[in-house]
């Protein structure tokens, strides 16, 4: 056992935080002279109560691991021949500062994009840099991941709902959301609600950690989502299962809504989701009769592709008519915080002029998400909330249409790319497409905290501080109304600096400087709960005293409100906004983007359907691969087929197979599993290995086993509200791979 | 005096293998060695009707512990309060606890030469903290404390749950339980 004398003098207890998801559990940090000697989970925290996960273990590990980024490093060689120079920040930026400059003169502030990842990072710093440089090309993989689902809500109910109130409820659908591998504390917080009565739906085409312990589990075909929202509300309206007064008091277009899904039976579902009809009302009847309930979040939805606006519209429409907005153990309306200052008011958007903002790419096609419908979402909350969403996040480029720009020139040249805390070649859709563009762009930065496949491309790596290096805020993507805070627990060692420092940095190098007043993180973040009101000196000292700010929980604000933040100060069933940005103001059905039904030919060729994207333990996205602590947990990339459909195949448990659908193929090994339904596969994310070559064009082998290759973000396959991709109903067919072809060409 | 038991509740359990990497990274254990290893079982059945349990293992502490029996340096001992460990100092690696242990929760260090386990990271116990499995457990599914005390929560759940223990049958006596939340 490894000793530490935790009574020993001059050790300081720091309230910090775990950063390897956005949950932000809390941590213990015990530092002595600058070191940290030792970590706990906290057990005061709200979130984790002492628990951490197997990432949240591996803390210090990280902190100090080898392969770490430590110093900026500039490209000597070729673009990926991993020669690196070691310069200072200050030339970095300078020369960063210069390079942007440079394109911005000659080709305009659009020319330079900013691609992100989740959020792990203050990405207000980044949004007011972009929007002070002019450039409205910023972007996420948001898509992937709640922003449609967001926006989508707030056009209908004025906010997005995510606050569940689970202490109340009765039901819970976990609909694409599998907190058992990646939410802990929410899985926590079921399990023992569910042993006191919560009913818990679990809809997943695979039988996770979650789905094990659901009341009822339906593997629908994935991707068939759409029609089964659509279903469920047509059982809810057609069995009188609706809350008719809060629908008469609360809602209009009940009437269109009801002659709308009349056709979506049960019966008209089943084929669609390989679910029987009964399956579909069981649910359906689950959710609408055991009221107060809730529909958490899961990305499943948002990563639809074509179909998933209106999955999300759909879906919203479940809480509109069973009355499960705002009431208590229901989905609530918390709206923005009124008190400390939000992300969104530090992201400086009414510095980016109009004619700038017309040029975001993808705002043509893709309204929701872009200025067009952001502008539209953020007039009708500020008038009611006083507050808009986060812009970043809530309004961006649409990601695979800024690297067809850079492969393209179309609609305009884009010359640079600054990421940040992403690895686009392994997390965005169809890998091939994003690998061509980061190494055709003619400047590219990467600030992480490894040399990953897309660092390895880059003109200039900047070191990033990672967990107990930095402060950290926790509010939901800036979204809610309360936040968590945690502390430095030491500074950041060897060069690296925090995101918020780069950004700020880089625009004072290019003449921002009177907006960026707070020389420190804590400094900015005080600035943002100052307000408050609990009259502390110190970023620090609010963490060290108070830790978080839970405002009193108040339900039916609309009562006392007049309504909702939308044209008619009503739930929109039938959504006005959605219309007047050129989309259906009720939920169309849609086909997954790839089925048997519609594209048969395609069905012979390629007779699977595949799902991708659901994460698993103890990975995060792209993440820890070169952790051994970790990666000896699942030290291969494994899909999962059923037992049938592999013996048809002659694959046996453990084989290394192929998968491929028209895009690509992909090399993962078998997991025989009764968890999957015959016909269906699922392939794990984000893989690509830290141990190999990691020069071009070896790269670490980040195609060869990266699900990405196999995704859709072809236009017609892109949702019209969102321009969100597909990651999920695709067809694709698998194969034995042999020994001799265990490398796939980059 | 305490007399220690760990419950493991399985209808928490969700195979994270968070207790596996606390174990392994605050003990500090070299790579090839894991003193509680999750095992899942399952998914069992045909699709869609199917089953899945997660059965973590460690050294079950037991009343009646084989492998201080078959130690011929004294090194395997047994506290009072019922946790075995291993004296290192005393430890030849002779390995005859690994044969005797019918849970093969004795683990070689190629390091060291020797044999070790799970000592319910006795140090923290004996600060009044809990062993760092327990504390890292987001799901609660793992729950330690003195089994001779009435009012304790291991005593309450071993004493109103079904709760089963592995290979009892061969007298062991062991002091991990597990809750299914159904007859085995």
């Amino acid at each position: 056992m490894k000793k530490v004398d935790l009574e020993q003098e001059g050790i300081e207890i720091k309230k910090a935080c775990c950063y390897f998801c956005h949950q932000n559990c809390g941590v213990l940090v015990y530092v002595k002279d600058g070191k940290i000697i030792h970590f706990e989970g906290d057990p005061d925290h709200p979130t984790n109560t002492g628990g951490l996960c197997c990432r949240g273990n591996v803390n210090l590990i990280h902190l100090d691991h080898p392969a770490r980024v430590n110093y900026p490093l500039k490209r000597k060689g070729e673009r990926g021949a991993g020669e690196w120079e070691r310069i200072s920040w200050d030339q970095a930026l300078d020369e960063i500062a210069a390079k942007l400059a440079a394109i911005r003169d000659q080709f305009g502030s659009e020319a330079v994009a900013t691609a992100g990842g989740t959020q792990r990072t203050d990405d207000w710093a980044r949004r007011r840099f972009m929007n002070l440089f002019g450039s409205p090309n910023g972007f996420h993989n948001s898509h992937l991941c709640w922003i449609p689902t967001f926006m989508v809500e707030t056009a209908i109910y004025g906010w997005c709902p995510f606050e569940i109130d689970l202490g109340l409820s009765r039901c819970i659908v976990l609909w694409g959301q599998n907190p058992g591998a990646s939410t802990m504390p929410e899985m926590s917080a079921i399990s023992l609600l569910k042993s006191q009565g919560l009913k818990v739906i679990v809809i997943d085409p695979r039988y996770t950690e979650t789905a094990a312990k659901a009341d009822l589990w339906l593997p629908l075909r994935p991707g068939s989502d759409l029609a089964l929202a659509l279903a469920w509300l047509h059982v809810i309206i057609y069995e009188g299962l609706c809350d008719y007064t809060f629908i008469e008091e609360n809602c209009v277009g009940f009437d269109e809504l009801t002659l709308h899904v009349e056709q979506y039976t049960p019966e008209w579902a089943a084929p669609l989701t390989w679910l029987t009809p009964d399956q579909i009302r069981e649910g359906a009847r689950m959710y609408a009769m055991n009221r107060p309930g809730n529909i958490q979040w899961g990305v499943a939805v948002d990563q639809l592709g074509k179909p998933a606006g209106s999955a999300m519209h759909a879906r919203a429409l479940l809480r509109a008519i069973t009355g499960n907005l705002d009431c208590p153990g229901a989905d609530l309306l918390t709206g923005p915080s009124p008190d400390f200052i939000t992300d969104e008011e530090m992201e400086l958007n009414e510095y980016l002029p109009e004619e700038q903002r017309a040029k975001q790419i993808g705002s043509d096609r893709y309204k929701l998400v872009t200025w067009p419908g952001y502008s539209r979402i953020a007039e009708l909350t500020k008038k009611y909330w006083g507050k808009a969403p986060t812009a970043e996040w809530m309004c961006e480029a649409h990601p695979p249409s800024v690297f067809k720009a850079i492969l393209s020139q179309e609609p305009y040249p884009v010359k640079a790319l600054l990421v940040s805390a992403t690895n686009p070649v392994n997390s965005y859709g169809e890998s091939k497409q994003v690998l061509e563009a980061l190494r055709t762009v003619d400047f590219l930065v990467t600030c992480d905290y490894w040399l990953t496949p897309t660092a390895m491309l880059s003109d200039y790596v900047l070191p990033i501080a990672g967990s107990f290096e930095r402060p950290t805020i926790t509010s939901t993507y800036g979204c809610s109304d309360f936040l968590l805070t945690s502390q430095r627990a030491i500074q950041p060692m060897y060069e690296r600096r925090t995101d918020f420092e780069f950004w700020r940095d880089l625009g004072l190098k290019l003449g921002q400087g009177e907006h960026w007043p707070w020389e420190t993180l804590e400094d900015a973040y005080l600035s943002r709960i100052e307000p408050l009101g609990y009259g502390v000196e110190s970023y620090d000292e609010f963490v060290e005293y108070y830790r978080y700010h839970f405002p009193e929980r108040e339900y039916y604000k609309y009562k006392e409100k007049g309504g909702f933040a939308t044209p008619s100060g009503k739930i929109e069933l039938y959504s006005s906004t959605l219309k007047e940005l050129g989309y259906s103001p009720l939920p169309e059905y849609i086909p997954p983007v790839e089925n048997e039904i519609d594209n048969p030919e395609l069905a012979e060729e390629y007779p699977l359907v595949l799902t991708t994207g659901g994460g698993v333990m103890p990975f995060h996205h792209s993440e820890h691969f070169q952790i051994k602590e970790l990666r000896f947990l699942r030290h291969e990339p494994y899909m999962e087929i059923n037992p049938a459909t592999a013996a048809k195949l002659s694959i046996e448990d453990g084989d290394w197979v192929w998968i491929e659908t028209k895009r690509g193929r992909i090399k993962q090994k078998a997991n025989l599993t009764e968890g999957i339904r015959p016909g269906v596969v699922y392939t794990q994310r984000g893989w690509w290995y830290p141990e190999r070559d990691m020069r071009d064009p070896e790269l670490g082998g980040c195609l060869e086993s990266n699900t990405n290759v196999l995704t859709s973000v072809a236009d017609e396959d892109c949702d019209p509200l969102s321009g969100t991709w597909a990651n999920k109903g695709l067809l694709c067919r698998v194969y034995k791979a042999y020994d001799s072809d265990r490398k796939e060409d980059n | 005096m305490a007399r220690y038991a760990l419950v493991i509740d399985s209808r928490r359990c969700i195979g994270c293998h968070s207790c596996t990497v606390a174990c392994r990274v605050h003990n500090d254990l070299p790579i090839d060695m894991i003193y509680n290893p999750v095992t899942t079982v399952g998914p069992t059945g045909v699709f869609p009707n199917v089953h899945m349990v997660h059965i973590p293992l460690l050294c079950m502490h037991c009343a009646n512990p084989p492998c201080v029996d078959a130690c011929p340096s004294a090194a395997s001992q047994q506290r009072p309060d019922g946790i075995v460990w291993v004296d290192e100092k005393k430890c030849v690696g002779c390995k005859a606890c690994v044969m005797a242990c019918p849970y093969g929760a004795r683990i070689p260090n190629h390091e060291k030469g020797t044999v070790q386990k799970c000592d319910f990271c006795k140090e923290r116990i004996d600060e009044g903290l809990r062993p760092h499995c327990v504390e890292t457990c987001h799901q609660k599914a793992r729950i330690f404390g003195d089994l001779d005390d009435e009012n304790s929560e291991v005593y309450k759940l071993v004493h109103g749950e079904h709760s089963i223990r592995l290979l009892k049958e061969l007298g062991t006596d062991p002091y991990v339980f597990y809750i299914y939340g159904w007859e085995v």
